[in-house]
């Protein structure tokens, strides 16, 4: 039985080319888009989890807590991981990581000249027991056990030695130090939290062989016995916070704890705690997936509704059969079975295109999918399901349709399809409602990426470069900054701490001096010229001059220190611009520090945040970027001139330039994913939702081909036709545009909100992607109904 | 085998019901080659569609055997369907995306008939109506007369014990038209009870009985 219908199904979709293709279109674009997201989402999910007892393996964070405010940071003490081991039964195993990558760049030097090099990490000897990568050469329980050690990754051993049976025993020398090579792993997998080339021994490091309980500079994994409730660990933990930790800080008005994260959930946690290599917003996995389900809804729908349509047609051959004796479930068998081979053709299809869009995905998006996975039993098996439960939710409604019909009407062709002409209609207006909701959110989500573009940061990021420089090359710097101005190629060069897209460092005001209050409070360490460099203007008061000491030139604590605060802070002290002038406040290092100037407040973080207070600091020894204003027209001269002065002065290290505005675009990295992720989808939802439309605009122009001959005769124009076909569609296209604005302020205020400055609510997305997809549909439905006009009457009214 | 008791078909319009059928009371034996006849429009497909279970919007009684068809369950009525009815139409219905032998084979497929057993039925017809060669060619290439044997052949496949045929010759010339009245008579002569409605006197002479209906009434019934 199984057969014929197979067979019966085949010939028919081949006989009716364009219901097949339409219907094979819409179902691969759908399946493909679906599994590409899914893919995604498999990846993303299965971060850190291919470690053996990854349940039992926790990252530890600390808190630290100060009047009321807490922080939490994804660093902790050198000293936890031994204290652990030694005191806390309950840890199997414990490592420490010091990610050198967040502080500077090393530079690598295997005896041909060096090379820069941003993945180096220190790990002590039992990083290896924790996370079991595959050592691929060495002796595994060696190779990070003594000082001077260092492990490569495969890749970086065959660019630095071309194998990695050979790196093993050289030597390599680190910004001078010289190291051993003693194994080489395997590459850290692309859904590991961890991305390194290099890690060193953590003996290596200057503090790795006396551990402290300050600064909190390293990372902690642990590994708990099986069967640790890691919920009552933390008790544990809290004890040796009051035994090492607590007295000490209490003296600075700190609390602090430590809380364990299980590995797994790095990846798509708390963000500020994921600190190695970039991570995902959990609920940008989640609005995708809702995608993915929606994309297939309407692929589905599109089938439904043409299906449907089509029913029509094919009354006859449903009567004859139900006279030979066709039941309903055999009807069913025969309708399902064809919805199951077009899916079944789609799915193959799909995998196709698949194929060819996975290294342009990889591209895009940074993820590598596995397709592999699709060769496994257990993904045949659930591709087999999928395309048994598509098929089935694609061929049920018609089938029922269909296998319903009374025999003789429908033998007769007298079966107006009014019962199910509800159904079809919601289901247009649902595809319709998805495909303006889905363009909508593009919009908005583009506006607003429009807005953070365009919004006076108040301050100069055009023109801008930013050097990083390391801390030994300080003292170069000021000889290095006369040079470039005198060359041209700079009109204004400063030292800084960081570029002043997204200063992090944490103060705090003390009470003290001329302030009663506590104030938390975000440090930039510059020199004077910053001010002029990225044209920072002071509201009150003076820069700093040549004879203001420097942070480094303070004797103590009580020598007289100046500063700059933000409009912010001041405020936030109680002050006006003005009256701040000459006020001393406790900066807890200095306390007396005097500020000088107050600048205009200016965005120092990423637009997710308000806007804070702000300290600078007249600090260029604790700077590592050079910031260069370079003057106007095309850059890549001045960008040579400056290089050029660059390596005479420091041959040591790489000139690497970074433009600020191009690194304040990676702020928004997520929202920029996430805006053409849903631009890309949209543009299928449209174009698949159109595709429906066409095939459902056919069919009614077919049907109603000799009402339109009359018409014409009676003299109806074009336009008259037009009317006659779209009248129908354009109502619900108003009904799902109704429902679609309710969606697009739901979904703006949901996502806006994420923004602390942000864009006002306005019509213009509304508009725009209504006004897109009437058009859209309008040209669909003209382009048929034009056809049908076309068509001489003489003909069309004689076929009856 | 047949009892029709009081048979009304209307159809209700805004200001009147308009009778299609109105009171038809008939028994038909087994055995039996009964003619309907009359003028279009006169309830002859009607009164055909009514007695091969093809329409369940009437009043009145149809006892099949001795089963009531009004009180039957879905089911049963649809396994009576199956096993005692054979249809033949003007139009030959034939299913244009499957061959002539797949033709034959969809009602025995739909009663679930065993390979071996459907491919020796098939045989056996295509065998008896000359059309082994044709059996893989699909219906638009065959002549009218050929679909009509087609149609029979597969509407028979099944041995129905019932053979209803509205104006199986309607769409033929008067040659093909003999060719098919001979084979009923023969199905006839084998025992099975047709029910055939046809405008064309001379069909009638094939079979037993005549009935003449005019606007839903019977208004004779004759012994040929």
């Amino acid at each position: 039985m199984w057969k014929n219908y197979l067979k019966v199904s085949f010939r028919n979709l081949r006989k009716r080319k364009l219901y097949t293709g339409i219907n094979l279109l819409g179902l691969t674009i759908a399946i493909v888009s679906f599994l590409a997201i899914c893919l995604y989402i498999q990846h993303e999910w299965s971060y850190d989890k291919m470690y053996a007892d990854h349940e039992r393996i926790y990252k530890i964070n600390q808190e630290f807590v100060s009047q009321g405010e807490s922080r939490l940071v994804s660093s902790t003490p050198s000293s936890l991981i031994p204290t652990l081991k030694d005191e806390v039964p309950e840890v199997e195993e414990g490592t420490l990581l010091f990610d050198l990558s967040i502080f500077s760049s090393v530079m690598i030097d295997a005896g041909e000249g060096s090379q820069e090099e941003k993945k180096f990490a220190f790990a002590d000897e039992n990083f290896f027991d924790v996370f079991d990568f595959q050592i691929l050469a060495g002796n595994p329980s060696r190779i990070l056990s003594e000082p001077n050690q260092l492990v490569l990754t495969a890749s970086t051993a065959n660019r630095y030695f071309g194998g990695y049976t050979q790196a093993v025993g050289k030597a390599l020398k680190v910004d001078g130090k010289e190291y051993q090579v003693s194994g080489v792993m395997e590459d850290f997998p692309s859904n590991s939290h961890m991305e390194f080339d290099f890690l060193a021994s953590f003996l290596s490091h200057r503090h790795g062989k006396d551990p402290e309980w300050s600064p909190s500079n390293y990372y902690t994994y642990v590994k708990l016995r099986d069967g640790v409730d890691p919920v009552s660990f933390h008790s544990k933990l809290d004890q040796i916070v009051d035994k090492y930790l607590g007295s000490e800080l209490a003296q600075y008005g700190y609390s602090t704890a430590f809380y364990l994260q299980p590995v797994a959930q790095i990846h798509l946690g708390d963000q500020s705690l994921n600190v190695i290599k970039p991570g995902s917003d959990i609920r940008y996995i989640y609005i995708f997936g809702v995608v993915a389900l929606l994309l297939m809804a309407i692929g589905i729908i599109n089938y439904v509704n043409l299906a449907t349509a089509e029913a029509t047609e094919r009354n006859k051959e449903v009567g004859l059969r139900k006279t030979l004796g066709a039941g309903r479930s055999q009807l069913f068998g025969q309708f399902v079975s064809e919805s199951m081979l077009l899916t079944l053709g789609a799915a193959g299809l799909s995998i196709l295109v698949l194929n060819l869009i996975v290294p342009k995905f990889k591209e895009i998006s940074g993820v590598p999918l596995n397709l592999d996975l699709f060769a496994t039993p257990l993904g045949i098996l659930a591709m087999l399901v999928f395309v048994a439960v598509v098929g089935l939710l694609a061929g049920m409604y018609p089938s029922v349709i269909l296998s319903g019909m009374q025999p003789i009407k429908a033998l007769t062709n007298k079966t107006k399809m009014g019962g199910g002409a509800w159904v079809r209609k919601s289901l247009v207006m649902f595809q319709f409602f998805v495909s303006i909701g889905l363009l909508m959110a593009t919009l908005i989500v583009k506006n607003q990426l429009d807005y953070m573009q365009d919004v006076s940061l108040g301050y100069e990021k055009e023109q801008i470069i930013a050097v990083n420089y390391h801390y030994s090359m300080r003292n170069s710097m000021e000889t290095l900054k006369g040079e470039m101005l005198r060359s041209g190629a700079a009109i204004s060069v400063a030292r800084a701490a960081d570029m002043p897209i997204h200063i992090k460092a944490g103060y705090k005001v003390f009470p003290g001096g001329d302030n009663q209050k506590e104030l938390m409070i975000t440090g930039y360490s510059v020199d004077p010229d910053i001010l002029e460099t990225i044209q920072l203007d002071l509201v009150a008061g003076e820069n700093f001059s040549e004879a203001d000491p420097t942070r480094a030139e303070l004797e103590d604590e009580h020598s007289r220190n100046p500063i700059l605060m933000n409009e912010a802070a001041v405020q936030q002290l109680g002050w006006s611009s003005e009256e701040a002038i000459g006020k001393v406040v406790n900066m807890g290092f200095s306390e007396n520090s005097v500020i000088k100037g107050v600048v205009k407040d200016f965005y120092f973080n990423s637009l997710h945040h308000e806007l804070g207070p702000l300290v600078i600091f007249n600090d260029p020894d604790q700077s590592n970027v050079l910031l260069i204003k370079l003057p106007a027209g095309n850059p890549s001269a001045h960008l040579a001139t400056l290089e050029g002065i660059w390596d005479r002065m420091l041959s040591d290290r790489p000139f690497n330039p970074v433009f600020v505005d191009q690194a304040y675009d990676q702020l928004y990295r997520s929202e920029q994913k996430a805006g053409l992720i849903f631009g890309i989808f949209s543009a299928i939802a449209i174009f698949i939702a159109c595709m429906g439309l066409f095939g459902l605009v056919s069919y009614v122009a077919m049907r109603r081909t000799r009402e339109i001959g009359i018409r014409k005769v009676l003299g109806a124009t074009q336009q008259n036709v037009l009317s006659v076909l779209a009248g129908d569609f354009l109502k619900l296209l108003g009904i799902a545009s109704v429902f679609s604005i309710g969606f697009g302020v739901w979904f703006f205020q949901a996502w806006i909100a994420d923004f602390a400055n942000r864009i006002s609510l306005n019509f213009w997305p509304f508009i725009l992607a209504i006004g897109l997809v009437f058009l859209l549909a309008m040209l669909t439905i003209g382009y048929r109904s034009w056809k049908v006009y076309s068509l001489n009457p003489a003909k069309t009214l004689k076929s009856d | 085998m047949i009892q029709l008791k009081e048979i009304d078909k209307y159809i209700e319009s805004r200001f009147q019901r308009i009778f299609i059928l109105k009171g038809i009371n008939l028994t038909i034996q087994e055995g039996e080659f009964l003619t309907l006849m009359g003028p279009s429009g006169a309830g002859k497909s009607t009164l055909l569609n009514i007695l091969g279970l093809l329409d369940e919007d009437y009043d009145g009684e149809y006892l099949f055997g001795n089963k009531n068809i009004r009180t039957m369950k879905e089911r049963e009525r649809s396994s009576l369907h199956k096993s005692e009815f054979g249809y033949i139409f003007q139009a030959y219905h034939l299913i244009d995306e499957l061959t002539v032998y797949e033709n034959i084979e969809t009602p025995l497929l739909y009663r679930k008939v065993a390979s071996a057993e459907r491919k020796s039925i098939i045989a056996d017809l295509l065998d008896r109506f000359n059309m082994v060669a044709k059996k893989d060619l699909f219906p638009a290439q065959l002549s009218g007369g050929q679909q009509q044997l087609v149609g029979i052949a597969r509407a028979i496949a099944g041995r129905p014990r019932l053979l209803l045929a509205d104006e199986p010759t309607g769409n033929l010339h008067s040659g093909q038209a003999k060719e098919i009245m001979e084979v009923f008579q023969e199905l006839h002569q084998e025992g099975t009870t047709i029910i055939q409605a046809t405008h064309a006197r001379e069909n009638a002479d094939y079979g037993t009985r005549l009935i003449n209906l005019l606007d839903g009434r019977i208004e004779s019934d004759e012994k040929i």
